[in-house]
Order: structure tokens, then sequence, then C-alpha cells
């Protein structure tokens, strides 16, 4: 298990990835993350959701109103093309920080 | 749903203004609903839902994670607190010294007896609070 300190950073980067697949709303999201991780990833969902509204703030997404077959409606959110362009960026930062990582740690984390 | 909505009002109560405010609870809570809906549906009683929604929802420190100038955030409520304790204590001397000015002057009944203590020691829990609010934001 991760706590969120190191991983912070990232959670963006996360999100935008999953959205980048299919729109999905906030409890789908964290569903997913936590599927995906298999729980080694502790995020809480007050932290997951708050990182949502920052996105959103910052056009990195945009939400709309989703009809659910019985009942209340969902927010599903998905990914701009400045969200999509941002995520290229992160990418492109990772790819450096793995190269670099692996340069000076070598064989011991492989 | 009311108890999600007063839950999340709560969370954030002293955070942020209030125009990002609006539009964070929104987004929580609808995001809780969703989930106490997802719930349900799998056959949890509504209940039994909310509770643990909002069990493992997280604190007002887990939102503040998301925020990367969250420093700035906890400055602000520190120094609102501050200014809390700041008026309390000013309103504290201001009818403190009023009640003994009154006492000591003009109404002096029930034999001498000095009233104002009673007044002091009343109104004394105010600042009291906001120094215990202060303390806890510093913390």
């Amino acid at each position: 298990m991760i706590s969120s300190d190191v991983i912070r950073g990232h959670i963006d980067t996360i999100i935008l990835k999953l959205l980048l697949e299919k729109d999905m709303y906030g409890y789908e999201l964290a569903n997913e993350i936590k599927q995906r991780t298999q729980n080694k990833f502790d995020i809480r969902e007050a932290t997951l959701y708050a990182v949502v509204q920052r996105l959103e703030a910052r056009e990195l997404i945009s939400s709309y109103m989703g009809e659910k077959s019985l009942g209340r409606k969902r927010r599903y959110y998905r990914i701009t093309s400045l969200g999509k362009a941002y995520y290229r960026e992160m990418i492109e930062e990772w790819r450096l920080l793995r190269e670099i990582m692996a340069a000076m740690l070598g064989s011991d984390i492989s | 749903m009311n108890r999600i909505k007063r839950f999340v009002s709560q969370l954030l109560k002293d955070l942020f203004n209030d125009e990002d405010k609006k539009e964070l609870i929104e987004i929580l809570t609808t995001s809780l609903e969703e989930k106490v809906d997802d719930l349900v549906e799998q056959g949890t009683p509504v209940d039994e839902a909310i509770d643990k929604s909002i069990n493992e929802f997280g604190d007002a420190k887990d939102v503040l994670e998301a925020f990367p100038d969250k420093a700035s955030l906890k400055t602000g409520i520190i120094r609102k607190r501050r200014n809390q304790l700041l008026f309390a204590t000013f309103g504290y001397l201001l009818i403190g010294g009023l009640a003994i000015f009154l006492n000591l002057t003009f109404i002096n009944f029930l034999d001498g007896f000095k009233w104002f203590v009673i007044v002091l020691i009343g109104v004394f829990f105010w600042p009291l609070s906001m120094l215990y609010l202060y303390l806890m934001a510093k913390k």
C-alpha cells in the first residue's frame, strides 16, 4: 500500500488517463483506480473528487449530466483537448523520470 | 440524501472561499450520491449505503491533499481563527469593562455585591472557545 504523499502529484495524470479511455462518473473513477491497482494505491475519495474539481476548473476535463436508467442522474467527466495535450506532456515527463531513475538505481529496481 | 449534503458542508466548513466551495460541494455531493446509488443498486440498504459512503470518504485533510498550494489554505484558516480570537478578546474586554463601570458607578444594588464578576465569568466562554479553535487550527 502506497500512501498518497508519494503519488500525489500524479493523481492528475491517472485521472486523465482513465478519462482518455472513456467518460466516467466520479465513483466510477474511484472504483476503477481501486481495481486496477489492486488496492495498492490508497487514495481517499475526498482527495480524488477534489482533484477532479481542480481539473475541471483548469479546463483539462469537462462534465455533463448523463441519464441513468432508473432514478438519479450522474455527472460524467470527459477529457478536453487541453487535457489531452497536458496528458502527453505528463507522459513525456514520466519517461524522463523513468530513464533517470533507471540510470541511477539500475538493476536494484527491476 | 440530506445527510450527505450536511456531511459535505460540514467537511468544507472552514476551507476555501465561497466561489470555489460551491463547485466543490456540488462535485463531492454528486459523487457521494452516485456511490450510494451504486451500492443500493447492488442490494445494500439505503441507510447502510450512506453510512458506508460517508465513512470511507475521508476528511478535510484528504480534500486539502488535492491542492498543492494547501499550505496557503491552512494559513488562511489560521488567520481567520486569529482574527476571531482577537475580536472575541476585544469584545470580552468591552463588555467586561462596561459591566465593571456600570456596577461601580451607577447600579449598586444587591448591597454592594460585585455582580460584574458574574458577567466577566459568564462571557469568558467566548474568547476561551475562540482560543481553543485557534489552537486547533494551528496544530
